[in-house]
């Protein structure tokens, strides 16, 4: 398997137990992140049917939905984050939002956006995309911004942030199966994102610069460093523990580089 | 015999009350005696920081009068706390050592977090806060506290205007001067408010003034200042004045002269926010932030309802519904071209 | 001072100049982040959005401008409550009675069958008198009841009307110390109060999510429904002429519910001032877009998820009441059924609520689930009674006025009872597993419970002293 998590040691996967998630027997594992009230649920129910588990995170009484559905002979895990409007605040939801996408190293992040209301959704759309690389983005409720008058260019959004993104309607299922096509060419490193990363006021900027490297150093070949720095000048409590703890370090010697997993995939396929 | 039964039962049960471990009456009454004589010891070496940072050295009548303890019971608490190395009494006066001023820091910083905790996210008035941090600094560990700190976007200052000290125990000065120092005309913005004595504390928080606000001293005689605050003017008995400290008001501080809060902008008219005012702070600030209430932002208030508190404003594409203090937390400037209501 | 005098690890000096970094940029980093974004996200999505027309907000805003009105969005919502309950009780009638006759017809072919089979009498007592009627009272009671109850309230949430619900209410729940977003808690609670202890997560503070989780009880749940619609139509509806019976019935069962809610509001300012100090804190509610609710989630929301669920649950704890009941009427113990001895020590205590023995002794073997409440009561009275089968109202009626000396004041204190006591033993455990305190748990437990006595206490006394 390509996915990084294939074996029951390694750093990721004891991350992922902390959580209370296990891979099972699924191939690849996908979280679907968004604000509330983009229907984020109706794609959620749409992908996954009846095949879905509704439980807690663990130790915390946040509602947790996690489901899988199959696209051509792999099976795919579908993690539904708790709904937000941020990866900032220190509230609960966004907390753990947060936590699963640094620490369960999703293969893939869905991002759900209300078309209807892009520039308040695109904030957090933003912030998945300082954590990771693959992203593709949903861009839901297309038949009500079409109601509304409103023409969303779905095309201009992906050149933009540098991302694939999906015009769906999710309560017709219109869109889902180009949207599970998108997710599964991401993972295989068919569509390779390079997500926009805002550029933040200079004197922040500054000192990102300055800490990104001394990141680095520690954890050598972090993909988020920019973002873990930001954190740090924020006084994120959970980044700096995990720092002291030496988690990022681990986290960095798992992750692979996009390319050295495409390679992996290759050799995968040619010897199916 | 079946008389003395009960009797019997009821001395087992008081005995049992008494010893059991933990929450027996005996081990309860033990940890509240230590939890005492730790508020104590925390509380005298808070008073003899205090003193250190004002350049001078804390005797048995000061700690007295700060502990309303007699001198006979604070020698005591001296000796004991020279026997834990935290403090060595000299001629001069009682000192702290370095442990003795690390601990006193910690429980500075642990007062003045409660006290930001207290009024950020549980919403007690601020008179009450002071009392309510005096109580609860004592319960608070290092780590605790480092947690808390994180919690509400490290703060640099409590809400009296008191710069809170570092985890490294690093605490920087108040960089003010009292009010009745201030030159007349010239913008000042409150550094810091005195919590004691609470009467004058209470006379200041009556008339609205809070850290961060922006006024002017309008004029000044031997007895009294007339201040001019954003909204109202306030009289002030120099006793009451002597209590506010302030600094040169920021020139990006001085509110255009257009700014309304978003509270009184009227139904349907649309509007650019400024910014957040200083008292929206904590999880409600990070929130309405999150919901793109930033700088810039194009708001309309669209809904009222029977009450007319809360209303419902329309924000990128957005409806978002504010109660009536918190919309008054956020300034803005009509945008021009927007039809005027008869003034 | 030990710290210093050791070297630091890389990870803590970074961590130091993090923080010497943070200090110089000022506290407002996160602002200032926070809305470098948003400039981004408003460039972009000026780029990708085009505005065809000036029309977006027309219809959704004339909707909202109704239903949040000062002169109509609270009317409207109690209409719409009313109108719930109205089809409710309306539609539920006629179904209801034909489920009890079918299943009842069962019980009697079912116990005749043991009997020729050469059962012994306690087997077929025990299966057919005690476990399938208890089934059978809670099934043709509650099924249609919510079959009709959920999906309708399913389309309101579903249409984003909820939300505007909290958005009118806000402003009673401010004054009472509390959040209005505890209005949607309440009305999850309308299906059921553990459901609706769950849904207090959405309130960010934890004073203001401790209020509704301990005031949530006071609204009746579907498991109390069957009684407060039983009581409402016996003695309210029956007062009236026929064609009005069933609105009268439904603005009662509003009525009770606005009492509730009255309660909710009561109990939450007392708790702000005593045991929950501390003031409204910050309310930021989002009112989501209408969105056309889709027709088979909605049924399969409603009638699987919760219809199911909840008459599953209800069954479960019915057939071993069931059982149980069977057996304190059937045991006899100096000449006495078990029953009735229980009933003879609970009698004085009921009395002094206005209600009776039987009542008290219900709500006891109802601890598990409300559900059961009425089956159990109709059991009791049965077994001393000389009737065999209920189907409908009037035979009810008749029951508990005629035969076992209901008044009006029986019905009144029992919808108090009914919305005021201690909830039932799946919430008290969800309580429990939300707060994670045994101190919460048995506040949220005792304060019902106190409150339905002294009401009821009061109530009773009351109206004895007035009445002639």
């Amino acid at each position: 398997m390509a996915t990084g998590h294939d074996c029951e040691t390694c750093p990721a996967h004891a991350q992922l137990a902390q959580m209370g998630i296990s891979l099972g027997d699924a191939d690849h594992l996908v979280a679907l992140a968004g604000n509330p009230n983009t229907g984020k649920s109706s794609v959620f129910n749409a992908l996954t049917g009846l095949r879905q588990h509704v439980g807690n995170w663990t130790g915390k009484t946040v509602a947790r939905a996690e489901g899988g559905y199959r696209y051509a002979g792999k099976s795919y895990k579908l993690v539904d984050l708790p709904g937000s409007y941020s990866l900032l605040s220190a509230s609960q939801d966004e907390e753990i939002a947060r936590n699963f996408l640094l620490f369960g190293r999703p293969d893939c992040t869905i991002v759900v956006l209300d078309a209807t209301a892009l520039e308040r959704n695109l904030n957090l759309a933003l912030q998945v995309m300082e954590i990771t690389d693959r992203v593709v983005l949903c861009v839901n409720l297309m038949d009500e911004a079409r109601r509304k008058g409103l023409e969303v260019d779905v095309r201009s959004l992906s050149r933009d942030l540098g991302v694939p993104a999906v015009p769906t309607v999710a309560r017709t299922k219109e869109g889902l199966p180009q949207l599970v096509q998108t997710v599964a060419d991401v993972i295989a490193g068919e569509i390779v994102t390079k997500p926009l990363r805002v550029q933040p006021p200079p004197e922040v900027a500054q000192a990102l610069d300055e800490l990104t490297p001394l990141i680095l150093e520690i954890a050598p070949g972090l993909p988020n460093a920019r973002w873990v720095a930001m954190r740090l000048l924020d006084g994120d409590h959970e980044v700096r523990q995990a720092l002291l703890r030496g988690e990022l370090g681990l986290l960095a010697e798992t992750q692979a580089s996009p390319a050295e997993r495409q390679s992996s995939l290759i050799s995968i396929h040619g010897s199916q | 015999m079946s008389q003395a039964l009960p009797w019997l039962l009821a001395l087992a049960l008081l005995a049992a009350l008494w010893a059991a471990p933990r929450y027996g009456l005996r081990d309860l009454w033990r940890e509240s005696g230590q939890k005492r004589l730790r508020r104590r010891f925390e509380d005298a070496l808070k008073h003899m920081l205090a003193w250190e940072r004002r350049g001078k050295i804390a005797t048995p009548e000061s700690l007295a009068g700060a502990l309303e303890r007699s001198p006979r019971q604070v020698l005591a608490l001296i000796t004991r706390m020279e026997s834990k190395g935290l403090v060595c009494s000299g001629s001069e006066g009682v000192r702290l050592t370095p442990e003795g001023e690390r601990l006193a820091l910690h429980v500075v910083r642990a007062h003045r977090l409660m006290e930001r905790y207290l009024a950020d996210e549980a919403g007690l008035p601020m008179s009450r806060l002071h009392q309510a941090a005096e109580k609860a600094e004592h319960e608070l560990s290092p780590e605790g506290a480092d947690r808390l700190d994180a919690h509400l976007g490290h703060p640099q200052r409590d809400p009296h205007g008191d710069p809170i000290p570092t985890s490294q125990g690093e605490l920087p000065g108040v960089e003010g001067v009292t009010l009745t120092e201030w030159p007349v005309g010239r913008p000042a913005r409150i550094v810091h408010i005195e919590d004691e004595p609470a009467v004058i504390f209470e006379q200041i928080l009556a008339a609205g003034l809070k850290p961060g606000m922006t006024l002017w001293v309008v004029e000044k005689t031997p007895e009294r200042l007339v201040v001019s605050g954003e909204e109202a003017e306030h009289r002030l008995a120099l006793a009451v004045a002597a209590n506010i400290q302030v600094a040169a008001a920021a020139p990006e501080r001085l509110r255009a002269s257009d700014a309304v809060r978003l509270s009184a902008l009227p139904y349907g008219v649309r509007a650019e926010v400024l910014e957040l005012d200083e008292e929206c702070r904590g999880f409600s600030r990070r929130r309405l932030m999150d919901l793109g209430m930033t700088p810039g932002a194009v708001i309309e208030p669209a809904l009222e309802n029977t009450f007319g508190d809360p209303r419902a404003y329309r924000l990128r594409g957005t409806m978002i519904a504010l109660r009536r203090q918190q919309a008054g937390q956020v300034w803005v400037r009509r945008l021009s071209g927007e039809r005027k209501e008869a003034a | 001072m030990s710290a210093t005098t050791e070297p630091l690890s890389a990870a803590e000096s970074l961590l130091r100049r993090s923080d010497d970094l943070r200090r110089g940029l000022g506290e407002d980093v996160r602002d200032r982040i926070v809305s470098s974004l948003y400039g981004e996200a408003q460039r972009i999505s000026q780029r990708a959005v085009h505005d065809e027309k000036a029309r977006r907000w027309d219809f959704d805003q004339k909707i909202d401008r109704l239903v949040t009105s000062r002169l109509f969005g609270l009317p409207l919502m109690l209409l719409l409550l009313a109108a719930v309950f109205y089809l409710t009780i309306l539609g539920a009638n006629v179904p209801s009675q034909m489920l009890a006759e079918a299943l009842f017809a069962v019980e009697d072919w079912g116990a005749g069958l043991f009997q020729t089979a050469g059962s012994p009498e306690w087997l077929t007592g025990l299966l057919w008198h005690g476990v399938y009627r208890g089934l059978a009272w809670v099934i043709s009671v509650m099924l249609p009841p919510m079959a009709i109850f959920f999906p309708v309230f399913t389309i309101l949430e579903d249409l984003g009307y909820l939300p505007r619900v909290a958005f009118n209410m806000d402003w009673l729940f401010r004054k009472a110390g509390a959040h209005g977003k505890q209005a949607l808690t309440m009305a999850m609670g309308f299906g059921c109060n553990a459901a609706g202890v769950i849904a207090t997560r959405v309130i960010d503070s934890p004073r203001e999510r401790l209020i509704a989780i301990l005031t949530n009880n006071f609204v009746p749940c579907n498991g109390r429904y069957p009684t407060l619609i039983m009581l409402a139509v016996i003695f309210v509806g029956a007062a009236f002429p026929p064609a009005w019976a069933s609105v009268a019935a439904a603005a009662t069962v509003v009525g009770v519910v606005m009492l509730g809610v009255g309660f909710t509001l009561l109990v939450s300012w007392g708790l702000t001032r005593t045991v929950l100090q501390g003031e409204a804190s910050a309310f930021t509610l989002e009112l989501p877009p209408y969105r056309r609710p889709s027709v088979l989630r909605i049924l399969y929301t409603s009638l699987i998820d919760r219809t199911i669920f909840v008459l599953w649950r209800a069954i479960l704890t019915a057939a071993p009441a069931g059982a149980v009941i069977w057996v304190l009427a059937n045991v006899d113990a100096g000449g006495r059924s078990l029953a009735q001895h229980a009933i003879a020590f609970l009698d004085p205590l009921g009395h002094a609520i206005g209600l009776d023995g039987v009542v008290m002794l219900a709500y006891v073997i109802a601890i598990p689930a409300n559900e059961i409440v009425v089956p159990t009561m109709m059991m009791c009275y049965l077994g001393a009674g000389m009737m065999t089968e209920i189907t409908n109202y009037e035979d009810i009626r008749r029951l508990l006025v005629d035969q076992h000396g209901w008044t009006m004041l029986t019905a009144v204190n029992l919808m108090l009872f009914s919305l005021l006591h201690n909830p039932c033993a799946t919430t008290i455990l969800t309580i429990w597993k939300e707060t994670r305190s045994g101190k919460w748990t048995a506040l949220g437990t005792l304060l019902p419970l106190s409150m339905a006595f002294l009401v009821c206490f009061a109530v009773a006394t009351l109206w004895r002293a007035l009445a002639p």
